[in-house]
């Protein structure tokens, strides 16, 4: 019988499911992962969380606790820094303890520490740990990594091809087509996750929009970018967002922007302001919509539907000056 | 005949209906209280309307605000089009140069920004709505003043207090705190109205230049305390135009105009509808653990249309009375 590994869709699952599946499927576990987030999983599981926290904390309780009874172990990762000198979101370095502490009747947690703000090589030792529960055999853990990082190499190339997360995990065809090019910005989490989101990706795809996003740029560009900034951005999920903000206003190769930021989420806080006004200064339309526990789509709606109007008015009747110099109206109407 | 083309704007608070001629002339407005009864206001609008369309033919139909796909089902509109695309295309008709609306409306306030002729950029509120209209109405039904005069009282203020203007919450509470200690009803009153105003340009214009021409419209328009506060923090005169509660309405029609020339005929479904009986009821579907609220619209006791459902399940019954037809 092998180990169940259950493993919540919410959070980073996002940035590394196939790195950590494979790693711990190498190893010979059962890997189950919880469903997609839908409101009877969230009521049942969002209660377990402080009032103030996030959305997308929230969401991650409920994952959490829907897999209660349905995995032998849960990974819940201690994520401090994932690169030097950079850090991540503080909540997640106490992730699994709030998850101990709030959701009685849990199976154990896996809680490797992943620090790498001094060393990169302590990240062999987490992936040690972290295997240990399923081997003794060192050099089984090591060709599982190695396995591993192969397979979160291909993940990124192809997000890196202009696919959307969602439709690389389900292997679908991202449509590529459309009329205007959206650059959608915010955490992963709240991209992929159509419950958080209140549907904007699926809406987007409707309104026949082709989408970019900040992982369809190569780290190499981000980081180049990011370094624009007059200080250092240590928060690596602030500065991913800011390089591809610049990488944007440079490129101009999107019509607009839409940043989809979690209320009371304090990097979202800062760098949407700055990404706004940026992204301002050089010309390119910015539309910033907050996600909370609403689930009216309308407002969400209006805005999506008024910035593409104004995308395809601009686009369309931008350009037209007369020899004089003067503004004449065409006279068409945006329907 | 002449033609006429109908705008529908169903609001939060206020639902708006507008007829113009083929030269966009308005031929007659109404303006409702929503009360939350959607199809309720638009049976008796439409029969209020149609007493001055008796030598009209209505060749178009458009609606628009939160109620408007609602709306688009009841009474078969041609388009069905976003708040702020309406507001703007009215704006553009009443004052061609127009580089600023300002826009308080129900629940949902904006700004929009334009630049030879079209949107340049626009704003909404975001998870807040104070400074709105609804949280406006509260208040003077709680200091018992009618909402029609709620201006006049600020504007005889001399000596405006200060309010928190950044959350409706602590703003009642801090006006509960003035009213306690004794300060003239005038005082307080306008001391809000600034309060709203700063909240509106620190929140929703932050960061935009506001050009002149400016033009202020919404129901919160018709608030001179509102608008005498903008005009002092702005340093600018406001143009409030003559259709200023119906704007989002007029910007529908003149849409629906242009979308009858496009298309060259009408989906309207007429005004017998106004006989007809619609109900809606809400059922939770219990087929997936979304648990997605479903809601369906009755015509003559038979469904005309779902929607709400994220998978589509039930919203197709729509689809398949359209090929019907």
């Amino acid at each position: 019988m092998s180990i169940k590994l259950g493993l919540p869709r919410a959070l980073l699952y996002y940035e590394y499911m196939p790195l950590w599946k494979t790693f711990f499927e190498s190893l010979g576990a059962q890997i189950v992962v919880s469903q997609k987030t839908n409101k009877s999983m969230f009521d049942q599981g969002a209660k377990y969380c402080v009032n103030e926290a996030c959305l997308p904390l929230k969401i991650f309780h409920a994952h959490a606790a829907s897999l209660r009874e349905k995995a032998d172990f849960i990974f819940i990762p201690r994520l401090r820094s994932i690169k030097r000198y950079e850090y991540i979101c503080p909540k997640f370095t106490g992730l699994p303890d709030m998850i101990r502490s709030s959701i009685p009747d849990l199976p154990p947690i896996i809680d490797t520490e992943i620090n790498l703000h001094k060393d990169k090589s302590k990240l062999m030792d987490a992936f040690f740990e972290a295997g240990s529960f399923f081997t003794a055999d060192r050099g089984e853990i090591k060709s599982a990594y190695q396995k591993a990082v192969a397979e979160h190499k291909r993940y990124l190339a192809q997000m890196q091809k202009g696919s959307l997360v969602n439709d690389i995990l389900e292997r679908k065809e991202t449509p590529q087509n459309g009329d205007l090019k959206i650059g959608v910005m915010g955490h992963m989490y709240n991209l992929y996750d159509e419950y958080a989101n209140i549907s904007v990706m699926k809406k987007l795809l409707q309104e026949k929009v082709k989408i970019t996003t900040p992982e369809m740029i190569s780290q190499e560009i981000i980081d180049k970018k990011a370094e624009q900034m007059p200080k250092k951005l240590f928060w690596s999920f602030a500065r991913k967002l800011m390089g591809a903000a610049i990488y944007f206003t440079e490129k101009k190769n999107v019509d607009g922007v839409i940043y989809l930021m979690s209320f009371g989420c304090g990097i979202d806080s800062f760098i949407a302001e700055l990404c706004e006004r940026r992204l301002r200064k050089s010309g390119i339309p910015f539309c910033l919509l907050v996600l909370d526990e609403h689930s009216g789509q309308a407002g969400v709606n209006t805005r999506i539907e008024a910035f593409l109007d104004m995308l395809r008015w601009r686009r369309d009747d931008e350009s037209y000056f007369s020899p004089y110099g003067k503004y004449l109206c065409l006279g068409k109407d945006p329907v | 005949m002449k033609r006429c083309f109908l705008g529908i704007d169903i609001g939060s608070v206020s639902s708006n209906f507008v007829a113009v001629d083929e030269s966009l002339n308005v031929i007659d407005k109404i303006y409702l209280r929503t009360q939350g009864q959607p199809i309720n206001v638009i049976k008796k609008g439409l029969s209020l309307i149609k007493n001055s369309l008796v030598d009209y033919k209505v060749s178009g139909v458009a609606t628009t605000g939160s109620g408007r796909e609602l709306a688009s089902l009841v009474v078969g509109a041609d388009t069905v089009k976003n708040e702020i695309t309406a507001h703007a295309v009215a704006a553009l008709k009443c004052c061609p140069d127009v580089r600023t609306v300002l826009e308080i409306g129900g629940q949902d306030s904006k700004i929009i920004i334009l630049k030879d002729k079209i949107v340049y950029d626009f704003a909404m509120n975001t998870v807040c709505a104070a400074g709105t209209g609804s949280f406006l109405d509260r208040q003077a039904a709680r200091l018992g003043i009618p909402i029609e005069e709620f201006g006049s009282y600020a504007v005889k203020s001399k000596n405006p207090v200060r309010i928190a203007g950044r959350c409706a919450v602590f703003a009642e509470s801090d006006m509960i705190h003035k009213q306690q200690t004794g300060q003239c009803l005038e005082d307080i009153i306008c001391g809000l109205c600034q309060a709203l105003v700063r909240n509106y340009l620190n929140n929703i214009a932050k960061g935009k230049t506001l050009e002149e021409p400016i033009i202020f419209q919404g129901g919160v328009a018709a608030n001179i305390g509102i608008v005498a506060a903008f005009e002092k923090e702005l340093n600018a005169k406001l143009i409030v135009p003559e259709h200023y509660d119906v704007m989002g309405a007029l910007g529908a029609a003149i849409i629906s105009k242009g979308q009858y020339e496009k298309k060259g005929y009408t989906s309207f479904a007429g005004f017998d509808i106004i006989n007809y009986s619609y109900s809606t009821k809400s059922f939770q579907c219990e087929n997936c653990p979304n648990c997605c609220e479903v809601i369906e619209l009755c015509s003559e006791g038979e469904v005309s249309a779902r929607w709400g459902d994220r998978c589509g399940m039930h919203s197709q019954v729509r689809k398949k009375i359209d090929q019907a037809i």
